[in-house]
């Protein structure tokens, strides 16, 4: 295990850098100067031109750039923000615990209601369960989250009053004014992966109930429950958890738009202004770290799925 | 990533072939006729009305749906049912443009790396590394570097797509490579190229359409999400994300605006993902019920 550990760590290290260098290279691809695009139509005096090509580096030949960028950013520092007055790192550490709190709570609800329907989908094949989370799944993955969002506002903001319908209020204020923004955008999120979980989940149990010493355990007598239990469930969670993994790091993904939508100060919400905006150092981090953790999600779920599975640590 | 649901057991018999095409039909069918259907209006209803998705009518601004204006009016009087009828070509050209592409790149990059080990390791790192961006983040950089358009947003799809179309043609490549046919083939003096186009290339025909067929619904969530951040073609460009991305401020006083374009979003995407979901029970019998994209 720690060997097979090693080397997912070491196999971490140039995925990192290629994400970087895919970074750099994109933001860099802009035709023209970035400048043009990040002034628009504004006048704006040539020595302000100046100071900003500058201050991105931007006089300099871009293989240089490169290389003063890489060592810089590995450490964490993107530079300063082109609308923020403050460091990169420190916007996205501000803004960090909002879309985690999003994702991770978006995750929890997918958790407690996809795999339990899941489960019982595939115990009951072909019966109204099976129909109603198959329609509910097939629904699920089709609807844009983000018009979904804006649904839930229009009925539970708008209409029904019973929640604020966007903007983002700290804990300090009080948990409930806390919660209460966030229970509509983490629905949004949860409503697609909801879909995929009860899919993979419906389709990993069935695949276990075709299991020989699933049958065995019928035929030694044991009751339906059990059955499902101990032996089929179990089998099954090892899959299972690493379908957590994956909402996780896809709810990342999905929380730049639905912060957007919500009025959320969250990561999500920075790399789509910065995007707009323009604000390249801001996009660089905001993307990097948000790719990082979803890397990290993923090497630990691969770290689980092969403690609970020892063919794959010696693949 | 893990093989999460990969593996598959093997009761491949007549019967459950059987019983493919039996689950497989109705989803074909249903799928298919939305489809059809959102198909049809949107290229033959200009041609027989006359559509005005720009028409600019400020008198009949933010109206509701109406015996004249079916689905209302929105804040410069345009007919919501109008530009959601232009918005269809918008949002499936671009979404039909992207899958070409991405079948194109994607099978002849994918023959390559299946072919040729230089190849497979430098295409292999390349879509490794285009995988590890979580969601659309990664297209949402490419469309601020390179600006708002229609053809950008297609590229954006393709390069977030191409690099599963490359793994399924590739794994179909290896799978079949020493199959006993092509040893065959091989023996009898049949040379490389046209052992790949004509012997093992086709086998994979069924999972890459598969495959493309979600992408294509992907590809129309994609457009709209891009489109809303403003990232998408730019307006008055109709497009539906753009629909939904203006009705926003109008949310509370003419929630019909907003409402529209999402029900068309949601029933290609859902009529797409039918059809998929057929052709993966008709393609591969075992994989029946598995998750799609």
């Amino acid at each position: 295990m720690l060997l097979y550990t090693l080397r997912r760590i070491l196999e971490f290290v140039p995925t990192i850098f290629i994400a970087l260098t895919l970074i750099f290279v994109i933001t860099r691809l802009v035709p023209g100067s970035p400048i043009t695009a990040l002034i628009g139509n504004q006048s704006v005096d040539a020595a302000q031109i100046d100071a900003i090509t500058k201050q991105l580096g931007l006089d300099r030949p871009i293989l240089e750039q490169y290389l003063e960028w890489l060592p810089r950013v590995v450490t964490g520092d993107f530079g300063q923000s082109l609308f923020f007055s403050a460091p990169v790192a420190e916007v996205i550490l501000d803004r960090f615990p909002i879309t985690f709190a999003l994702t991770f709570m978006a995750l929890l609800v997918t958790v407690a209601v996809g795999i339990p329907l899941g489960i019982l989908s595939a115990m009951r094949r072909g019966g109204i369960l099976d129909y109603f989370g198959n329609v509910l799944s097939s629904l699920g993955m089709a609807l844009p989250p983000f018009w979904l969002g804006f649904m839930l506002m229009l009925v539970f903001a708008v209409s029904l009053q019973w929640v604020p319908a966007s903007g983002y209020r700290p804990m300090e204020f009080g948990f409930w004014s806390w919660l209460s923004r966030l229970v509509l955008p983490v629905l949004a999120l949860s409503v697609s992966q909801i879909g995929l979980v009860v899919r993979m989940t419906r389709s990993t149990m069935i695949e276990v109930l075709g299991m020989e010493y699933v049958a065995m355990a019928r035929t030694k007598g044991l009751r339906e429950r059990t059955v499902i239990l101990r032996h089929a469930l179990r089998n099954a969670m090892v899959q299972i958890v690493t379908v957590i993994g994956l909402v996780f790091a896809l709810g990342l993904g999905g929380s730049v738009i639905i912060e957007n939508v919500f009025a959320l100060p969250g990561l999500g919400e920075l790399i789509t202004t910065a995007a707009v905006r323009r604000d390249y150092p801001t996009l660089e981090g905001g993307i990097f770290y948000l790719t990082l953790v979803a890397l990290v999600i993923n090497l630990m779920v691969d770290l689980a799925y092969a403690w609970f599975n020892p063919r794959i640590r010696y693949a | 990533m893990t093989p999460a649901a990969a593996e598959a057991t093997t009761p491949s018999t007549a019967r459950s072939a059987l019983r493919a095409i039996r689950r497989a039909g109705p989803m074909l069918l249903s799928g298919g006729t939305v489809l059809a259907l959102v198909v049809l209006a949107s290229l033959f209803v200009p041609l027989l009305v006359e559509i005005d998705p720009l028409g600019i009518d400020v008198a009949q601004k933010l109206l509701p749906p109406s015996a004249e204006h079916w689905l209302g009016t929105d804040e410069f009087g345009r007919e919501v049912l109008d530009r959601l009828i232009i918005g269809a070509h918008i949002s499936l050209r671009v979404a039909f443009a992207a899958t070409l592409l991405t079948a194109v790149l994607g099978i002849a990059l994918g023959a390559l790396s299946g072919q040729y080990r230089l190849a497979d390791s430098i295409i292999g790192r390349f879509s490794d590394a285009l995988l590890v961006f979580p969601g659309f983040v990664l297209a949402i950089m490419i469309l601020a570097a390179l600006g708002p358009s229609e053809l950008n947003v297609v590229l954006a799809v393709v390069v977030l797509y191409v690099p599963r179309v490359i793994r399924t043609v590739r794994a179909s490549i290896i799978e079949f490579r020493s199959a006993d046919f092509v040893q065959a083939a091989r023996a009898v003096g049949v040379g490389d190229m046209r052992l790949l186009v004509v012997h093992i290339l086709p086998k994979s025909f069924g999972p890459v359409m598969v495959q493309l067929t979600f992408g294509f619904a992907w590809a129309i969530l994609v457009e709209a999400g891009l489109s809303f951040l403003g990232l998408g073609p730019p307006p008055p460009s109709p497009s539906w994300g753009n629909m939904i991305s203006a009705a926003r401020e109008f949310i509370r006083t003419a929630p019909w605006i907003m409402i529209a374009p999402g029900v068309m979003i949601t029933i290609t995407v859902l009529s797409l993902n039918l059809i998929g979901d057929g052709l993966r029970d008709l393609v591969d019998p075992r994989l029946q019920g598995k998750v799609g994209p």
